[in-house]
């Protein structure tokens, strides 16, 4: 048993809205991953269980989107859009000086689980690009400056 | 020129709120439509109207409905497809984060359009903050009884589901939005049997764009022919722009169709950043070809473009100018389709990827003299032959690219080397 | 005749509503490659290899999804066609692994076939091939996904048909696709395994070899082998095979699509069970008993043993001490030839082919007084209902295919299943049925609550099914022990569930009601299948199938392997026309069956048998009894292809060839007659049964000139009044079905007699008896690739059995009744109720038919802990 009762009934409330229970099988992974912060296969099953779908099924479609991550991330998940907008006003520069300066890698957590950095597709803030989210926030038209702050930011409030 | 019926309020800070939505004229329209419209006379109205899907395919929105059996018995469905995420294209987000309830009012609409009572609301997973204004207004709305069991006493039934996307482009797709919503895979299907026949739970489904349908409580409210006096003789009414890019002003607006591209860029966007040169520009979201320079007086209205050999797509405007790499452009693209792909058929799944660690090998200095020919032959291999649309987005942007600069591909196969080296950087 | 033309590549074709273009082009002769497609699955259209064009149509067209259309015009080979084809083509193979001549689907593959066709012989691919990386020592990939399969994900090619099949057709849900685009991989759920009944079937129709098989991998190219068309052995469903045979030994079984039956799948068992004909246990030589031991002989030692001794014995004694045996898995000619040697050479009508059954299981007298038989039941009538009713049947286990059928009514028709048993099956498990689970031996209760509950009903329209008030008063007055509220109570089901069952019932508008194995095995068939008839009264229309328990029980029963019936199902009237046909004297027509059989052995009334591919020693439902009974006898004769319980009491043994080196017919459950080919030629000094029986006849001075299967069939056939196709070759894949003559049954309904089953205190547990997983009935323990699903047997317990008793899986248990007792692992069963004690009947080391007392009327037994 890792997800909450309460995750669990949220579940099984939002599925009743559908005509057919298996459409709910994103929302649950959502409100699964939103307790957890990744998911695995415990949690599939607990899933199609409350679901009373097959694990396979919950399993494929979890597998097949980005946001259920089976790792835990760091506290700061950081997306940097990689996508054509972005990159014409600088993310790759971007990433790069996010890495730099969080002393990290690509798709790795720092050593104090705070900060992990990807670069993702287009996220449509393509007009106030270069952006970012982190975790569910948007950040946009990013500089240098304002990127520095958030960082210190972020490590202040650890 | 710019004219505001989607963004008539949008700047007034209040207006996600329900009361101060109602103030400025909300739910006006659905309860004119449930009051006094028949289902025939609003299909007709938004013939009449000329409102093209402004989702990607500009196919008449009104002729869509027309397309779904009302006598069959199984239920019908109406989603709403809020998954934008075409490379450029953020204006769907705008209307859902400051205007959700002429979004969530346009569904309605439709759904009485078609006669469905059960809705849905298919928004991009990580939109968070447009999905939580989608989420209240949805729940402000049934609490006005606005949705519901006998909305406004009229005897009709419609529940909107809002559904949470898990980060898949090709969900926006709407097939494969259909297989998302389904609790599947984001895998498109293939067509015939049409959505509007047999889409969700093989019923009759019909989906539309979050501005499609945003429109809907304008035009109703004003009548078909008011839109149609706007825009051009067969590009009706105003659409969102998204210009991005390299621009002193980038945003999104609404323009009349039939503006020209210069206008859109100089006027309202305040022109190339910097005061560089522009090279050129994708006036329609990353799946569609460039246009130069001198293609800039093209109105931007589904035929123009068209004949100008573009496509208005999503209505993403993306600017670059004299220092863009255009091979490291199409290696982004490249990169984002192969990431993309469903996987379902062949040519998507292998041809994005060929394609990009082409790109990829040519933009780090490895390419080789038949690799352009190669390029151009795998790209016309997948176009047209793969299940949905996004196989010929890929090949497009690589076959523009090299049409209209091939000069810089073959610099980088010679000299492995960029012929303009684009290094931009954060200010 | 189609409804419709359309033209392909010039030629007018004709197609039906609702074929796509493909299926037109196909039945038409023109071939298009497929990779993704399958006639049994929904199509995809994925591959993309089979684009078409067609005329006003902007793009190309997959023709396996494209609904043909009045007029339409096809190009299959156009220069554009075959360029896009070419280009999908390049496109799979970028990243195939060039390993065909180590490949196992070399020489069979789909995408090998196809790239020769479209001579593509160069890759523009610069880059290295991806590669799936599953073990950085191995050069070939291959990852063990399930007991019998291997994965090489770097050869698939995409087109998801195993997942598609192991879904859409199988109902089951052990492999998947996960991950997105190029890197989705193919694999069972974590930490599980594709281990299905069906799990074989992704091998045979996976286009390239992505999958392959332990059984069949590295041992032979196919282009080596020879093909044999047969019918599978294990279940009377009757699927069609084909053995795939390499100097005189079999590869591999794979499917040979019969529309009409199996529709290209078939289970496991049918499909790795042609091993059991190297098992090492085959019988090799003929045997005979010298003081008290079996030593190898010649036939021709065997036969003058035999001619002798039953000489001897005839000089004595009447045909009367004689007996006869028969296992229900021989052929028509095999059983039609040994009842003819039992009636006309013996002399006694001693004969039986239903050895494992405990209860004397000729229909009683009110059964037939009623004219209740069942129905003529088909896989097409299991397609057009839109009601199942399961009765006392693992359906899963013991009619595979036939549960797909029903299954597949299930997903695409919305057909109900209603099953009532008292262990819940695999069956009721996977596909959202009605479960009415109840307490065991209380299935007359369960069925009579039903009926009572449609009647009782306000709304039941009586008229509509032909009965009337008197009728409904005389059934409640007739069963006052049985009616709703005590049906409920005594068998443990809700009153509300029989309500909902009767409901759901009278509203169907096409039923089938089954019946399988366990209805045979326990007490009450009589008056089952009496309560059965009752509730097909109550249905619009409704037809009863009683599944029968081997490959060719139904062809048992037609020729003549009961006592009391000639070929044909003739009674003692034909007697004149059977001496005609075998020119000579017949016995008595009455004869003892199985039970009486040995009763009669027991007091010395009969002497000498002959036992003919049976194991009544292991299967017989009192195991020590049979045993014993059969030790006394002068004279008993084996003939076996295996050393059998059965066979360690011979005196002599005659070595008989399998099903895969005799040619002849068997018939499934339908009723259907299916012709095998022999695969390969008799094995060590085996011979087919034919042969044998013509040979003892001959000895014992009766010869009919019939020692080949065909010369059998010939007159086998003029036995049933040349009903039947002429010759084998003539056979198609429909068979040929005999009608069995129909009894016009008696108005209102059956009068049910009833006794609660007495509780047992000192034995609580009620055995019940059914398959392993991947076995069916004794013979499947002899194939090597079943056993790598389940190889030990175990004594299945509930959970709270388990709990109360302390015992956990694996711990050894006794298992004791009355007559017998058993040592076995313990397995701890979800499914199964408490109080119920399961046992397989497919090992020798636990043979379930040591606890059964043939006087004892229930099995009664109890576990301990060792
Ligand atoms: C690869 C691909 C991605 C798409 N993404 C979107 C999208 O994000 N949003 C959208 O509204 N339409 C998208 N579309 C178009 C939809 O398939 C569909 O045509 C549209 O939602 C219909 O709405 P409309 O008639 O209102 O334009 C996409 C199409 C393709 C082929
Ligand atoms: S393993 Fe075979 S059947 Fe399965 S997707 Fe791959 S190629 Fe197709
Ligand atoms: S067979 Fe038609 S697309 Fe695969």
């Amino acid at each position: 048993m890792i997800l909450s009762n309460d995750t669990k009934s949220k579940i099984g409330e939002y599925a009743k809205k559908y005509p057919k229970v298996k459409s709910a099988i994103l929302p649950a992974l959502h409100y699964a991953y939103e307790e957890q912060g990744y998911l695995d296969d415990s949690m599939y099953e607990e899933i199609a269980q409350v679901l009373g779908v097959k694990f396979i099924e919950v399993a494929e479609a979890a597998s097949f989107y980005t946001m259920f991550p089976k790792q835990k991330r760091g506290k700061y998940y950081i997306q940097v859009c990689r996508n054509i907008s972005c990159a014409l006003l600088g993310s790759h520069h971007l990433t790069q000086y996010l890495l730099q300066k969080l002393g990290t890698k690509l798709g790795e957590t720092t050593k104090d689980h705070l900060f992990t950095v990807v670069e993702v597709e287009c996220l449509g803030s393509c007009c106030s690009a270069p952006m970012m989210q982190v975790n569910d926030k948007y950040y946009e038209n990013l500089t240098l400056a304002k990127v520095d702050q958030l960082i210190d930011e972020w490590r202040a409030a650890k | 020129m710019q004219k505001h019926v989607l963004f008539e309020n949008i700047n007034d800070p209040k207006l996600h709120n329900i009361d101060r939505a109602i103030e400025l004229g909300a739910y006006k329209a659905w309860e004119k439509v449930l009051k006094s419209i028949k289902r025939e006379e609003l299909v007709q109205m938004v013939k009449d109207s000329g409102l093209r899907g402004r989702g990607g395919a500009g196919f008449p929105t009104g002729l869509k409905w027309s397309f779904v059996p009302v006598a069959s018995p199984k239920p019908k469905y109406l989603c709403c497809n809020a998954d934008e995420s075409e490379p450029g294209t953020c204006k769907d987000r705008v209307l859902m984060e400051c205007d959700p309830h002429s979004v969530i009012e346009g569904v309605m609409i439709a759904a009485f359009a078609i006669d469905c009572h059960t809705s849905f609301f298919y928004v991009r997973g990580e939109y968070d903050l447009s999905m939580r204004r989608i989420e209240k207004a949805i729940d402000e709305a049934y609490k006005k009884g606005y949705l519901g069991k006998n909305i406004l006493g009229t005897g009709y039934d419609l529940e909107m589901i809002l559904h949470r996307g898990g980060g898949a482009y090709i969900c926006g797709e709407e097939t494969a939005l259909l297989s998302s919503l389904e609790g599947e895979k984001g895998l498109s299907r293939i067509k015939p049997p049409f959505p509007a026949v047999s889409g969700l739970y093989a019923c009759p489904t019909v989906v539309n764009n979050v501005e499609t349908l945003a429109n809907l409580p304008r035009i109703v409210i004003n009548g078909g022919q008011w839109y149609a006096s706007m825009g051009t003789e067969k590009s009706k009414g105003t659409r969102i722009f998204s210009v991005s890019g390299h621009v002193k002003k980038p945003g999104n607006y609404e323009l009349e169709l039939g503006t020209p591209l210069r206008t859109l860029i100089y006027d309202y966007a305040g022109g190339i950043l910097d005061d560089k040169k522009l090279k050129c520009v994708i006036p329609g979201g990353s799946s569609v070809p460039v246009l130069m320079p001198d293609q800039l007086d093209t109105p931007l209205d589904f035929e123009s473009v068209q004949a100008a050999g573009s496509m208005l797509g999503s209505g993403a405007v993306i600017v670059m100018n004299e220092d863009t790499c255009m091979v490291w452009v199409a290696e982004i693209l490249a990169h984002f389709y192969m990431h993309e792909s469903c996987g379902k058929c062949t040519p998507c799944r292998q041809g994005t990827g060929w394609l990009y660690e082409i790109i990829h090998r040519i933009e780090h200095g490895q390419g080789r003299a038949q690799d352009l020919d190669t390029l151009l032959d795998l790209a016309k291999n997948i176009e047209g032959n793969t299940i949905c649309a996004l196989g010929d987005a890929a090949a497009t942007p690589v076959i523009s690219t090299i049409k209209q600069f091939r000069n810089e591909y073959e610099y980088h196969i010679e000299h492995k080397k960029c012929l303009v080296k684009s290094d931009f950087r954060l200010r | 005749m189609g409804d419709f033309n359309i033209t392909v590549n010039g030629k007018t074709v004709p197609a039906v509503k609702g074929q796509t273009v493909l299926q037109a082009a196909l039945a038409a002769g023109i071939d298009i490659p497929v990779f993704c497609w399958h006639p049994q699955l929904v199509p995809v259209g994925a591959c993309r290899i089979c684009l078409v064009e067609i005329e006003k149509f902007p793009k190309l067209q997959v023709a396996c999804a494209t609904p043909a259309a009045d007029g339409m015009v096809v190009m299959t080979e156009s220069p554009k066609v075959v360029k896009a084809r070419q280009g999908v083509l390049e496109f799979i193979l970028a990243h195939h692994p060039l390993d065909c001549p180590t490949c196992d689907k070399g020489g069979e593959c789909d995408l090998q076939d196809v790239t020769f066709k479209y001579g593509l012989d160069y890759s523009r691919l610069q880059e290295p091939k991806h590669r799936n990386i599953v073990d950085e020592n191995s050069t070939f990939d291959d990852l063990q996904i399930g007991p019998e399969i291997i994965r090489n994900q770097n050869r698939c090619i995409h087109c998801y048909r195993c997942t598609r099949i192991v879904d859409e057709a199988c109902f089951e849900d052990d492999l998947g696709a996960y991950q997105r685009g190029y890197h989705t991989e193919i694999l069972p759920p974590p930490h599980r395994e594709i281990r299905n009944l069906y799990s074989g079937n992704v091998v045979e129709y996976c286009p390239v070899g992505a999958l392959t098989n332990d059984d069949w991998r590295y041992k032979v190219r196919v282009w080596l082998t020879k093909q044999a068309k047969s019918v599978c052995t294990h279940c009377p469903d009757g699927c069609n095979l084909t053995h795939w045979t390499f100097h005189n030994k079999i590869f591999r079984a794979t499917s040979r699509p019969n529309e009409n039956i199996d529709r290209g799948f078939i289970c496991d068992i049918g499909r790795y069970g042609y091993q059991q004909v190297a098992s090492s246990d085959r019988l090799k030589q003929p045997m005979i008993k010298k003081n008290g031991e079996l030593i190898e002989a010649t036939w021709e030692e065997a036969l003058n043993l035999i001619k002798t001794q039953v000489s001897e014995l005839k000089s004595k004694l009447s045909g009367n001490a004689f007996f006869g045996l028969i296992g229900e898995t021989s052929t028509n000619e095999e059983i039609y030839s040994f009842q003819r040697f039992l009636r006309r050479v013996i002399g006694t009508s001693h004969i039986d082919s239903r050895i494992n059954r405990k209860r004397r299981l000729t229909f009683g007298e009110e059964v037939t007084s009623r004219a209740i038989a069942p129905d003529h039941v088909s896989y097409q009538d299991i397609d057009k209902a839109d009601t199942f009713v399961v009765y006392a049947s693992d359906l899963h286990s013991e009619n595979p295919i036939t549960a797909l059928r029903i299954k597949r009514g299930v997903r695409y028709r919305d057909a109900k299943i209603i099953i009532i048993n008292s262990r819940s099956t695999h069956l009721g498990v996977r596909t959202g049925a009605t479960n009415l689970l109840h307490k065991p031996g209380t299935g007359l209760a369960v069925l009579t609550g039903i009926v009572d509950a449609a009647v009782s009903s306000t709304t039941f329209d009586k008229s509509a099914v032909g009965l009337s008030d008197q009728q409904i008063s005389e059934f409640k007055q007739a069963h006052t022990e049985l009616l709703l509220p005590k049906a409920a109570a005594m068998s443990g089901v809700g009153e509300s569930d029989l309500r909902a069952v009767a409901d759901s019932l009278v509203r169907s508008s096409n039923v089938v009601i089954f019946c399988g194995a366990d209805f045979s095995r326990y007490p009450y068939r009589d008056e089952e299948l009496l309560a059965l008839d009752n509730l097909r009264r109550i249905c619009k229309s409704a037809k009863l199938a009683v599944l029968p328990e081997s490959s060719n029980s139904v062809g048992a029963e037609l020729l003549g392997a009961y006592p009391n019936q000639y070929p044909g199902g003739k009674g003692s009237d034909a007697k004149s026309k059977f001496e005609d046909l075998w020119r000579g004297p017949l016995p008595d027509f009455s004869g003892k069956d199985m039970i009486g059989i040995l009763e009669a052995i027991n007091e010395d009334e009969i002497e000498c048998g002959f036992i003919f591919n049976a194991d009544p020693v292991r299967v017989f439902p009192d195991g020590n009894y049979a045993d014993a009974v059969l030790e006394k006898l002068k004279l008993l004769v084996v003939v076996d292809s295996f050393m059998t319980e059965t066979a360690r009491l011979a005196d002599v043994i005659l070595p008989l060839s399998t099903f895969a080196e005799t040619e002849g017919t068997r018939t499934n459950w339908e009723g259907r007659i299916q012709y095998t080919q022999s695969a390969i030629k008799p094995m060590f000094d085996s011979k087919p049964g034919c042969e044998i029986l013509e040979l003892l006849a001959d000895r014992l001075g009766v010869s009919f000139g019939q020692g080949r299967p065909s010369e059998v069939y010939g007159e086998l056939n003029k036995s049933l009044g040349d009903v039947l196709p002429v010759r084998y070759e003539m056979f198609k894949s429909e068979g040929a079905i005999y009608d069995r003559p129909k009894h016009q049954p008696k108005p209102g309904f059956n009068r049910v007699a009833y006794n609660a089953i007495p509780s047992d205190r000192e034995y609580p547990n009620f055995l019940t008896v059914g398959n392993a997983d991947h076995h069916r009935g004794p013979n499947t323990e002899r194939n090597p690739s079943l056993l790598k699903f389940t190889g030990d047997p175990f004594v299945g317990l509930s959970e709270i059995d388990a709990k109360e008793l302390m015992i956990s899986d694996g711990d050894l248990v006794k298992v004791e009744s009355r007559t017998g007792k058993v040592v076995g692992n313990a397995r701890v069963i979800a499914e199964l109720p408490g109080k119920v004690v399961f046992l397989p009947e497919n090992f020798r080391e636990l043979r379930p038919n040591l606890l059964m007392g043939l006087k004892e009327k229930f099995d009664h037994v109890k576990v301990t802990k060792m």
